[in-house]
């Protein structure tokens, strides 16, 4: 794990988790696997926060153990996981568009709390739902059932590993934990529940103050005393088929920018790109190079209902798509009509490679975006050569090749004339290696986003006791206008923040929505990165 | 060796034009120092982009944010105890629902220590009662009574807070068996009220006053 990573994991899990949380996690994330007791000698902290740190982190699939030889029991970090947190809003906003409110909350409900029952999920989004109602109106949890199998059946949520069910008479002691195993097919099992029931609307004070008395008002959920039926089957979220997902979204809105803006039509390419991407959802592992060949009549079967273009029209849509050199389709054969597949690893590829032609545009200029461009097509350049071809003056070329070289956009590779590697006789090309540069990229922004997570904490920590004295305005106000009071007296509260010091705030707020966008932004490059290294990384 | 050209005289070991400049030019200067920290920059970043989705992403961000500080999983960092204690610190404090982990899914080790004098507060698990033995319980049942005739209006909620929360640390105490324990757990939770003379509502900040006034009993009466 590189010190950027495990910098931002540190700020990610304090603002999550608070310190000691933190602390713990970090320091597993820099040591590797330990077992409770050094964790604890090592950090210092008492062995009763350790454990519940551990529990915390455990909840949120971010810690997983392992049981080793003589009983002891090590504790792993999963870095990588830490570092999804940033994504949870796109996540969330993402089952929002599949899924509308109810599947939003469904993947929120089971990103805070890492993993739940089914009958807890639905329980609370039906309550969350309610509240948002109009009075007298209930969400069913039936409703909110049928969203969640949905959700399962798509594999956007998924069974956590559990416990297997040991006989009785176990003669040997307990293990020091737990096993927990999982299979393939039962994953997405959604177990048959009959979930009968509206949710509640917190009840206001007023109704409550006639009825029971306010000791027995019910703080805690934990006034059900029946069984629950799904006892020990838990969710959670699948991060995997999101970032599949996010994928798709990419590659397809990728084709469209490249072809749509050249046919009258538009968005016949994307939408073709799209069904193809949707057929192949469920039957292509995540990780594969290629979807399943798909012939040409079933995605004209497939097409969404609306779209009435004729068979010819989608034969040379296929047929455009597959000779584009960005070679975002391949046609794979010839039966059915033709046989077409999605090139996944390099879709992934042209898109970490326009990201980097994009921050070299961007970084230095766009002559020296022409020279990435053209050391990328050509692959290995001399200097002449560079000169040459990119019709830039040598002096400025030179001046831009070293700029990006010590940016590391851009390597040297040596090829000697003779076996003593003379610095005369040795011929130095530029090239540009993409798994490299990719690399260096993502390390940048993981950099980044740590610098504004700071630099927002900053702002908010500067202005605490401004934020603080508005939140109590506020919360005066709100209190005196639920009592009923007058407009001169709502206009005196309010005059309790002068000018100035509303000018302040409305900096602060404006400040922190722009950090905030940029790391969304920032985290949505990353996600880019991320996969096309991940799927090189898998080829090799 | 034949390679050496001159003993001294500056020459270079490579193909100067290669590397694009001509003999005898003035090179550019050395770098004697590291970069600045925050260099300038030739060209402005692009806009963030900005539409519906972002927008809505970034209010999502914002009040996740304020969620997950009101979540049982954010373990506050114990604060050190202020020289004086505020009033309204009692009643700001924001109160959070406890979280319990499912122990079966957890190492063995990971439950907390039923032996240990001062257990974590996840402990208090509200179905664990079992076997309540009568006179613990017959104590509590009094000191409730006791607080109740005292009946302040608007601490009634605390109150009750405590006299669940006493009552659920009674039973925790007669599992253990051990009334020191159970006792010094109790001593231990913050809103203490304490079978003295003094009556809470006197004084302003009652916590740990108890405590100390029967210490300076003696002295305090002349």
């Amino acid at each position: 794990m590189t010190q950027a990573e495990i910098k931002l994991c540190s700020l990610l899990l304090q603002e999550h988790f608070g310190e000691i949380v933190e602390k713990i996690g970090v320091h597993l994330i820099r040591t590797g696997s330990q077992p409770l007791r050094v964790i604890a000698h090592d950090t210092g902290t008492s062995l009763d926060q350790v454990k519940k740190a551990l529990c915390v982190l455990i909840q949120h699939n971010l810690v997983m153990y392992q049981v080793h030889k003589r009983g002891v029991v090590e504790y792993e970090a999963q870095c990588s996981r830490v570092l999804r947190m940033l994504r949870y809003p796109r996540y969330i906003y993402t089952a929002k568009t599949l899924y509308s409110d109810t599947g939003e909350l469904i993947v929120e409900e089971l990103l805070l709390n890492g993993k739940m029952t089914m009958s807890a999920v639905v329980k609370k989004v039906a309550d969350r739902l309610t509240e948002t109602m109009e009075d007298g109106k209930t969400m069913d949890y039936a409703e909110v059932s049928n969203t969640f199998v949905r959700l399962a059946d798509t594999h956007f949520v998924q069974r956590c590993p559990w416990v297997p069910a040991t006989e009785n008479s176990d003669p040997e002691p307990p293990p020091p934990a737990p096993i927990l195993v999982i299979s393939e097919k039962d994953m997405y099992l959604v177990p048959k529940l009959s979930l009968i029931g509206k949710g509640k609307r917190r009840r206001s004070s007023d109704e409550d103050a006639a009825g029971e008395p306010k000791a027995k008002r019910p703080k805690h959920s934990t006034d059900n005393k029946e069984p629950i039926p799904d006892d020990g089957i838990y969710w959670q979220a699948n991060l995997d088929r999101f970032h599949q997902h996010f994928r798709d979204q990419a590659i397809v809105s990728a084709v469209a920018n490249r072809m749509d803006q050249f046919t009258f039509q538009t968005q016949t390419s994307s939408e073709i790109v799209r069904t193809m991407l949707r057929m192949s959802e469920i039957t292509t592992p995540s990780a594969a190079p290629f979807t399943q060949p798909l012939s040409s009549n079933e995605i004209f079967r497939s097409l969404p209902v609306g779209y009435n273009i004729s068979k010819q029209v989608l034969d040379q849509y296929l047929t455009l798509l597959a000779d584009d050199p960005l070679e975002f389709v391949g046609k794979s054969g010839d039966s059915g009509g033709g046989m077409y597949v999605i090139n996944l690893h390099k879709a992934l590829g042209s898109l970490a490679t326009a990201t980097l032609e994009s921050v070299v545009q961007e970084r230095f200029g766009s002559r020296c975006a022409r020279i990435f461009r053209l050391v990328l097509q050509k692959k290995h350049l001399e200097q002449k050569q560079v000169e040459d071809f990119a019709m830039i003056p040598a002096k400025e070329a030179k001046d831009m090749l070293y700029k990006m070289l010590s940016g590391n956009f851009i390597s040297l590779q040596e090829i000697p004339k003779t076996p003593d590697h003379a610095p005369s006789r040795t011929f130095y090309l530029y090239t540009v290696n993409i798994l490299s540069a990719a690399r260096m990229l993502l390390h940048r922004c993981y950099k980044s986003i740590a610098n504004l997570i700071e630099r927002r904490q900053f702002e908010t920590k500067e202005n605490k006791r401004l934020l603080e004295k508005s939140q109590r305005v506020e919360a005066i106000i709100a209190s005196m206008q639920a009592t009923g009071a007058e407009e001169a007296q709502l206009q005196e509260i309010e005059e309790m923040i002068t000018a100035p010091e509303r000018q302040q705030l409305e900096t602060l707020k404006r400040n922190v929505n722009k950090l905030d966008a940029s790391e969304i932004q920032v985290d949505e490059t990353i996600f880019l990165l991320e996969s096309y290294i991940e799927s090189t990384m898998k080829r090799q | 060796m034949a390679g050496n050209k001159g003993r001294g005289r500056a020459a270079y070991t490579f193909n100067i034009e290669a590397v694009g400049f001509s003999r005898g030019e003035k090179l550019p200067d050395v770098v004697l120092k590291p970069p600045p920290l925050f260099p300038d920059t030739d060209y402005k970043p692009v806009p963030l982009k900005a539409g519906e989705g972002e927008d809505y992403m970034l209010a999502l961000k914002q009040e996740l944010r304020e969620t997950m500080k009101r979540m049982p999983y954010y373990i506050e960092t114990p604060e050190e105890k202020q020289d004086i204690e505020r009033y309204s610190k009692r009643y700001m404090k924001v109160y959070k629902e406890e979280w319990i982990p499912d122990w079966r899914r957890l190492p063995r080790e990971m439950m907390p220590r039923k032996k240990c004098k001062k257990g974590p507060k996840s402990v208090k698990a509200k179905d664990t009662s079992k076997g309540v033995s009568l006179p613990n319980t017959a104590d509590v049942l009094k000191k409730i009574e006791e607080l109740e005739k005292r009946g302040d209006g608007e601490k009634s909620d605390e109150e009750n807070e405590e006299k669940e929360g006493g009552k659920e640390k009674s039973k925790e105490g007669d599992e253990e068996e051990d009334d020191d324990a159970a006792e010094q757990e109790e001593y231990d939770e913050e809103e203490q009220e304490e079978e003295n003379d003094y009556i809470n509502s006197y004084f302003e900040d009652g916590d740990d006053f108890g405590a100390d006034s029967d210490n300076n009993m003696d002295e305090a009466t002349y």
